[in-house]
């Protein structure tokens, strides 16, 4: 399923982003960057469907909480770059 | 054993504070650096705690919510970050080594301390109005003395701070939990504190709450479990100052603590801990030998007061309550420049400091037994 990821630059980013998505009603896993796609090392990322996107961008940007990188996935498994 | 030291430390914790970092120990691996079940659960608790404590502490998001392991490591973080060699700091007369001692170590710093007469929060307030006729590049200033209860005008600090954009930091490590402490509205740079205090959780925790854009300096470096391949710290709080494995199991605790802090209800806690030192100091007053120390406004002090006996050594005193069962502290309290502000810099003081848990029979059983040894 394709999906997109929010990389986040930690943790508690993650978590932050995840909660105001979650209580907005957009459902919002946090899971560890994919090494491909970590350009720093280690990072965390929020996994949302591809339904969701901007309506989150519209409730992140809100709460000043603009996204750094969004990735989507590719039907191969690897991922691309979403400009915002 | 009638615990009076909660001014160290409060000794006796809610049941559902022991809960949760028993509960931690069992089910809580490493946070933010794996992505399984106990490394998420761990994450969690994290987060968890720095929400309580932002909502606590007026702070607007909680990556402004720093984990320490004291208030005294909180502090260093920010006086470093702050105080360079030839600053001048502006300090109230009341603080604790762990502001002394670090300014002590920076070299070349310029502390003023202030004060008015002891105990008059008019006239500390002059003292500091008067202090920065020369804008000092760094304001300390703690909230209530350690030694004697005494609440600072730390509001009025505050103002003249930020009338001048002068950085200041506030050590909340007796206020927080009992009285409002809110980054917002005093506008500091930063509050450190203790978790294991008026707090309630476990030893080991601390909170440095952050004002939004500040930039300190950590006081350690290593992992964070982000940004792994730069080889400087993350320039992004809380990371930034939160190097190595957290006591997961200790926040926790802390957590469950801020919120049973919330749930008693923090004016409950000092209107209680208030009514009872009053009855104390009444009851002390009886006693020809003893002389009390503290602010005569009840509005000034919290459950916190300090007594000597005249001619009798402090520390001789608190060991015989000791060995009667009453756990409190005799001496300088690590606070040489409050005693020295108070004039009991010779003799120290005996402290009874107060928590929720403590009852009027207990203080009725202190106020007897120091009868009986002053008798003696």
């Amino acid at each position: 399923m394709l999906y997109y990821l929010i990389v986040c630059r930690s943790l508690t980013f993650a978590q932050r982003t995840a909660a105001v998505l979650g209580r907005a009603g957009i459902p919002a896993a946090i899971r560890r960057t994919p090494a491909a796609i970590a350009e720093r090392g280690c990072s965390y990322s929020v996994k949302l469907s591809q339904k969701n996107l901007s309506k989150a961008l519209v409730i992140l940007r809100k709460v000043e909480l603009t996204p750094r990188q969004i990735y989507i996935t590719e039907a191969d498994g690897s991922y691309r770059e979403v400009s915002l | 054993m009638i615990y009076l030291d909660a001014a160290a430390t409060s000794l006796q914790k809610p049941v559902s504070v022991l809960r949760a970092v028993n509960e931690c120990m069992r089910s809580c691996a490493s946070p933010g650096r794996g992505d399984y079940p106990a490394a998420r659960r761990a994450g969690q608790v994290l987060y968890e705690c720095r929400q309580e404590a932002a909502d606590l502490f007026g702070a607007n998001a909680p990556e402004q919510v720093i984990f320490t392991v004291s208030a005294t490591h909180g502090l260093n973080i920010a006086i470093r970050s702050y105080v360079r060699p030839g600053s001048r700091v502006v300090i109230s007369g009341y603080e604790h080594n762990a502001v002394t001692r670090t300014l002590e170590s920076i070299p070349g710093v310029n502390v003023v301390s202030v004060s008015g007469k002891a105990f008059d929060t008019e006239g500390d307030r002059c003292a500091f109005e008067q202090a920065f006729k020369t804008v000092p590049d760094v304001v300390i200033c703690c909230h209530v003395s350690n030694v004697f209860g005494y609440i600072l005008p730390v509001k009025e600090v505050a103002d003249l701070c930020r009338e001048r954009s002068v950085p200041l930091i506030v050590d909340a490590s007796q206020s927080a939990g009992i009285l409002p402490v809110s980054l917002q509205e005093l506008g500091a740079s930063c509050i450190a504190m203790p978790g294991h205090k008026g707090l309630l959780g476990p030893q080991g925790t601390g909170l440095l709450i952050v004002r939004e854009g500040e930039r300190l300096m950590p006081v350690l470096t290593g992992g964070t479990g982000s940004e792994s391949r730069l080889q400087t710290m993350p320039d992004f709080l809380p990371d930034r100052l939160e190097a190595g494995t957290h006591p997961v199991a200790a926040i926790g605790g802390l957590s469950v603590g801020i919120r049973a802090v919330k749930s008693m209800g923090r004016e409950r806690i000092l209107s209680h801990e208030r009514r009872l030192i009053q009855q104390l100091e009444r009851a002390l007053k009886g006693f020809e030998m003893v002389e009390v120390l503290g602010p005569e406004r009840e509005e000034d002090r919290i459950g916190v007061l300090s007594f000597r006996v005249k001619g009798q050594d402090c520390e001789e005193i608190a060991g015989m309550l000791a060995e009667k069962g009453f756990a409190l502290r005799a001496g300088l309290h690590c606070a040489p420049l409050a005693h020295r502000t108070a004039g009991t810099l010779e003799t120290g003081t005996i402290r009874v400091s107060l928590s929720p848990y403590n009852t009027e029979a207990e203080l009725a059983a202190f106020v007897r037994t120091l009868g009986k040894i002053l008798q003696k």
